[in-house]
């Protein structure tokens, strides 16, 4: 086959997880065939929903975009948004994303309506809130201005747990956290350290509700186009670079919070424990119900066909 | 690809065409060289659109509305009074105040084209006829604008902070010090120039007329109150800040002063309308532009060219500071942070630079490029806003770009000009 | 009435040469060319311009404000005050290119061009007119075309929950009214002997620059 050049283009900077992601699904291209791969992170070529577009127009042959973006164009995706869905434990978590039927099977075929064949959805790590206030209950997040992404589940969960989810762009989330217009905001370990929330809050706590997912995928003509041969290089750089991310991942988290607790010591991190949890999870069940409104019969297949196969990992 | 482009935009531009079209015209050869015909325009109208789309912009129409309410009424007047009382009598006084009240609102307000209208619609009337040239007053409001990008909060450096993983805390504090040395160059620049041209002064105001007129603009102070007090107390966002100056000038204007009234209002909203669309329509054809740029990995290859790899530390941050300025030159400085950063993060590491050394002089570079022809935001808004031609707008420029590169050079050498407060704060 | 005394009348000079504001000479009416009918339809058009100018902005400064009020007074954010925000500016952007293009207002750098005897100065007028027009009228049609494509896909504003299609319906048309106004001009310097910055407004900036 004669060398071409794909273009991928992801959500994060280059050292954050999709970033690596993308580093080692290039390196395994580039390894294994005459193919270039051009990365091109956040921000480079637009904003998420930018380069979705892009890749629908095939101007990109690969995109990551997370589901809380894709909500709009699948809103079934939005279901890794239903709090205390995904298993905490490592092990079970990577075993789900390896063989679930909803991933593996239905996800594809929602994907392939927008033009698109979905080659991997993975973690990126545990979402954990920063505040200014430890937080041990529901109540002590009351009349806290949260800020979540426009997502109306995440809206949903953050109302259901007390706080005032207050939307807000990102690029003014420090600023905000540091004067005062809002007292909190989430996102996954890796991030919470490398976007430094941690310098401009004081609590770090960890309820276990979410764990951040994202999804790979490339044109879907570019790659019904492809050779059988080239079809086999995609599958096994993408199996590649799952396996790795899994291996990245594992102890991650963790070593994101050790590196906050470095840099800032008198930052106080708490990991909730199961009964602490338990509010929370109570709270955070009529999510489930508006997740399953606003998809219908299609969203509630998924989810029961995601419990299932979280039964069959555990 | 790239030096047939810069060609043909140069070309466009000299020529006299609307500033949008060599930007246009720009992505469009750019598209068509890309794509091989124009079957992914709809692209380059997706990125005209994002490039309108970010929430922070919505500062800049509230903040020519609240501008331009105050300047066609009485608040603005009054509180520039205030400031001469005090200042008038001092040589080159009132272009040192406006450079300080610049960097002061921009650092607050967090957007230079906003700052450019804000402070520059009500006091470059009072500094002509005070004396001052038009193409110094000019320069001085655009260049002390863009201090705003060193002075906290500055969203170039939170930008730069995420994608290099640098402290943002930090690089706020470092950024302290270049810009306070920046507004001293300029008041300095100011005063001689004060001198030079013979600008004449007016009689010291005696402190019973200070008085008077600190009372007459008390209800003015509210401005002042409402964003530095709304934002650093966690009120509002700067957007939000900018809102309530509206609100606050309409309330001031139309119910204390009586100086406006609604088809006053109708009339400075269509006018504040037409200058948005005016700079916004150059934002968003800058958008598409540097998304060839981007897609085309242009400054990937440029680099590769020069060979960055062999270079010591003063080397590599002089082609950063380089690099930047073109850049920043032609494209959007946010659009050229998340290019640049990553390509150079690699060398940055290699030679041991302190990354918040270089996010400090990467920031200098940001504003000085947004302010330096041929393309430049602030160049726009300033020529939209006050009406003046191209290049009685740039005319002035000159001494100001050689103040700033003396300062980014000076940064390079000593960067203990921006660290030694960083090093400080943080006992390092 | 106020009686004009020295006093009053010297302010008032002087807040009408300080008002440098926005627009010194406030943009008047606009007064279409185009005979007939045409030139009735194009003066509704601009009129229609100048509303959306004037309301998106006011909206926008109420839409912000509101936000702000709810957060605190209420505990509740307006979810949907950023979207509408974005939709604000891309209607003041696009009513405002061809509003700017109707009065000549559009940045550019003239130094060369007025340096130039008049008539290859006009010729060049003629020449910047008729190009600007084209690659208006192309980005008009890449820009419908961009839309059938949105609708195409259905994607919704999350917060609003509309197709996000139905935020850019003006964009097209912004840029084809403003390619009109290009190639009229054009047309208008090659039947009339002085030269026109845009079908309204005589060249030459500010002090001479007139309104016709
Ligand atoms: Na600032
Ligand atoms: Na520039």
């Amino acid at each position: 086959a004669s060398a071409e050049t794909w273009r991928y283009a992801f959500e994060e900077a280059l050292d954050e997880v999709q970033g690596k992601y993308a580093q080692k699904f290039k390196e395994e291209i580039e390894a294994n065939s005459d193919h270039e791969v051009q990365l091109f992170p956040y921000g480079t070529l637009g904003e998420s929903v930018d380069t979705m577009e892009q890749a629908q127009a095939g101007i990109l042959q690969f995109v990551d975009q997370s589901p809380g973006f894709t909500g709009a164009l699948i809103p079934e995706a939005q279901v890794f948004f239903v709090p205390y869905l995904l298993p905490q434990d490592d092990e079970q978590l990577f075993e789900f994303f390896r063989t679930s039927k909803a991933i593996n099977e239905m996800f594809p075929e929602l994907y392939a309506e927008q033009g698109l064949e979905l080659l991997k959805m993975f973690p990126e790590g545990d979402v954990c809130m920063t505040t200014q206030e430890p937080v041990k209950t529901p109540e002590d997040l009351n009349e806290v201005k949260f800020r979540v992404m426009t997502n109306p589940l995440l809206v949903e969960s953050y109302k259901a747990f007390g706080a005032t989810p207050t939307p807000l762009p990102w690029g003014e989330v420090y600023g905000a956290m540091q004067t005062g217009i809002i007292q909190g905001q989430e996102n996954p370990g890796f991030y919470l350290e490398s976007t430094k929330m941690y310098e401009v809050t004081e609590v770090i706590t960890c309820i276990g509700h979410n764990n951040f997912t994202t999804a790979v995928m490339a044109n879907k003509d570019f790659y019904d186009g492809l050779s059988d041969e080239d079809k086999e290089l995609v599958q096994n750089a993408s199996d590649a670079a799952f396996e790795y991310i899994l291996e990245y991942q594992s102890g991650l988290q963790e070593k994101s919070l050790e590196n906050i607790a470095k840099a800032k010591p008198d930052m106080q991190i708490n990991i909730l424990s199961e009964e602490e949890r338990q509010p929370f999870k109570d709270k955070a069940a009529s999510v489930e119900e508006a997740f399953i409104e606003m998809t219908g019969d299609s969203g509630k297949e998924i989810l029961e066909q995601f419990k299932a196969d979280l039964e069959a990992v555990k | 690809m790239a030096l047939t482009i810069f060609s043909i935009m140069v070309v466009l531009l000299l020529l006299g065409f609307p500033m949008m079209i060599p930007l246009i015209v720009g992505a469009f050869v750019g598209f068509y060289s890309l794509f091989g015909g124009f079957g992914q325009l709809e692209t380059m109208v997706q990125q005209m659109m994002a490039g309108i789309r970010p929430a922070s912009l919505i500062a800049v129409p509230m903040f020519i509305f609240a501008a331009d309410i105050m300047t066609r009424g009485q608040s603005a007047g009054r509180l520039i009074d205030m400031v001469m009382s005090f200042v008038g009598h001092l040589k080159g006084g009132l272009a040192v105040s406006t450079a300080a009240a610049c960097t002061m609102f921009g650092a607050v307000s967090g957007s230079t084209q906003a700052t450019v209208v804000a402070v520059g619609s009500p006091l470059r009337p009072r500094m002509l006829k005070a004396g001052y040239k038009d193409s110094f007053v000019l320069a001085l409001i655009v260049n002390s604008s863009d201090i705003a990008f060193l002075i906290p909060p500055s969203i170039g450096m939170i930008i730069y902070g995420v994608v290099s993983n640098t402290s943002i805390a930090e690089l706020f504090i470092a950024g302290i010090g270049p810009g306070l040395l920046i507004l001293v160059l300029f008041s300095i620049y100011s005063v001689i120039y004060a001198y030079r041209h013979n600008v004449p002064t007016e009689e010291k105001a005696t402190w019973g007329e200070r008085a008077r007129a600190v009372r007459q603009a008390l209800w003015p102070l509210g401005f002042p109150a409402i964003i530095i007090g709304g934002i650093y107390g966690g009120i509002f966002s700067p957007t939000e800040a900018a809102a309530a100056c509206v609100l606050y000038a309409v309330f001031l204007e139309m119910v204390v002063f009586r100086e406006i009234d609604f088809s006053g209002l109708y009339e400075t909203a269509k006018s504040t309308g037409l200058i948005t669309a005016v700079v916004f329509i150059l934002v968003a054809a800058g958008a598409a532009f540097s998304w060839v740029i981007s897609f085309a990995q242009i400054p990937q290859a440029v680099l590769e060219g020069i060979g960055i790899d062999e270079m010591g530390p003063i080397g590599v941050l002089f082609v950063i500071s380089i690099a930047f300025f073109i850049g920043c030159m032609f494209v959007d400085p946010i659009v050229v942070i998340l290019v640049f950063v990553p390509i150079f993060a690699p060398v940055v590491k290699s030679v041991g630079l302190d990354p918040v050394l270089v996010g400090t002089v990467i920031t200098l570079q940001v504003a000085i490029g947004s302010a330096t022809p041929p393309f430049g935001c602030d160049i726009f808004t300033a020529i939209a806003v006050f009406k003046r031609p191209y290049m009685e707008v740039i005319r002035g420029t000159p001494p100001f770009i050689v103040m700033l590169l003396s300062v980014s050079v000076a940064l390079i050498f000593f960067p203990q000009i921006a660290l030694f407060l960083r090093d400080l704060a943080f006992s390092k | 009435m106020t009686p004009v005394t020295e006093d009053n009348h010297s302010s008032q000079l002087q807040s009408q040469t300080d008002t440098t504001g926005t627009d010194d000479a406030p943009v008047g009416p606009y007064r279409s060319t185009l005979p007939g009918p045409l030139g009735t339809i194009d003066n509704a058009i601009s009129r229609l311009e100048s509303v959306m100018l004037a309301a998106g902005v006011l909206l926008m400064a109420a839409n912000t404000i509101a936000n702000v009020v709810g957060r605190f007074v209420f505990q509740s954010s307006i979810f949907f005050s950023e979207e509408l925000n974005s939709i604000l500016i891309i209607l003041i952007t696009f009513a405002g290119i061809s509003y700017a293009a109707r009065h000549g207002r559009h940045i550019r750098m003239s130094a060369i061009f007025d340096a130039l005897p008049p008539r290859p100065r006009k010729v060049l007028m003629i020449f910047i007119a008729f190009v600007t027009a084209v690659f208006m009228f192309g980005l008009a049609w890449y820009a419908l075309q961009y839309i059938l494509t949105q609708a195409g896909r259905g994607r919704l504003l999350p917060a609003l929950q509309v197709p996000v299609w139905w935020t850019l319906v003006w964009v097209p048309f912004g840029f084809f009214m403003t390619g009109l106004q290009y190639l009229l001009t054009a047309i208008k310097n090659l039947i009339e002997p002085d030269i026109y910055l845009s079908t309204s407004v005589l060249e030459g900036y500010d002090d001479n620059e007139r309104e016709v």
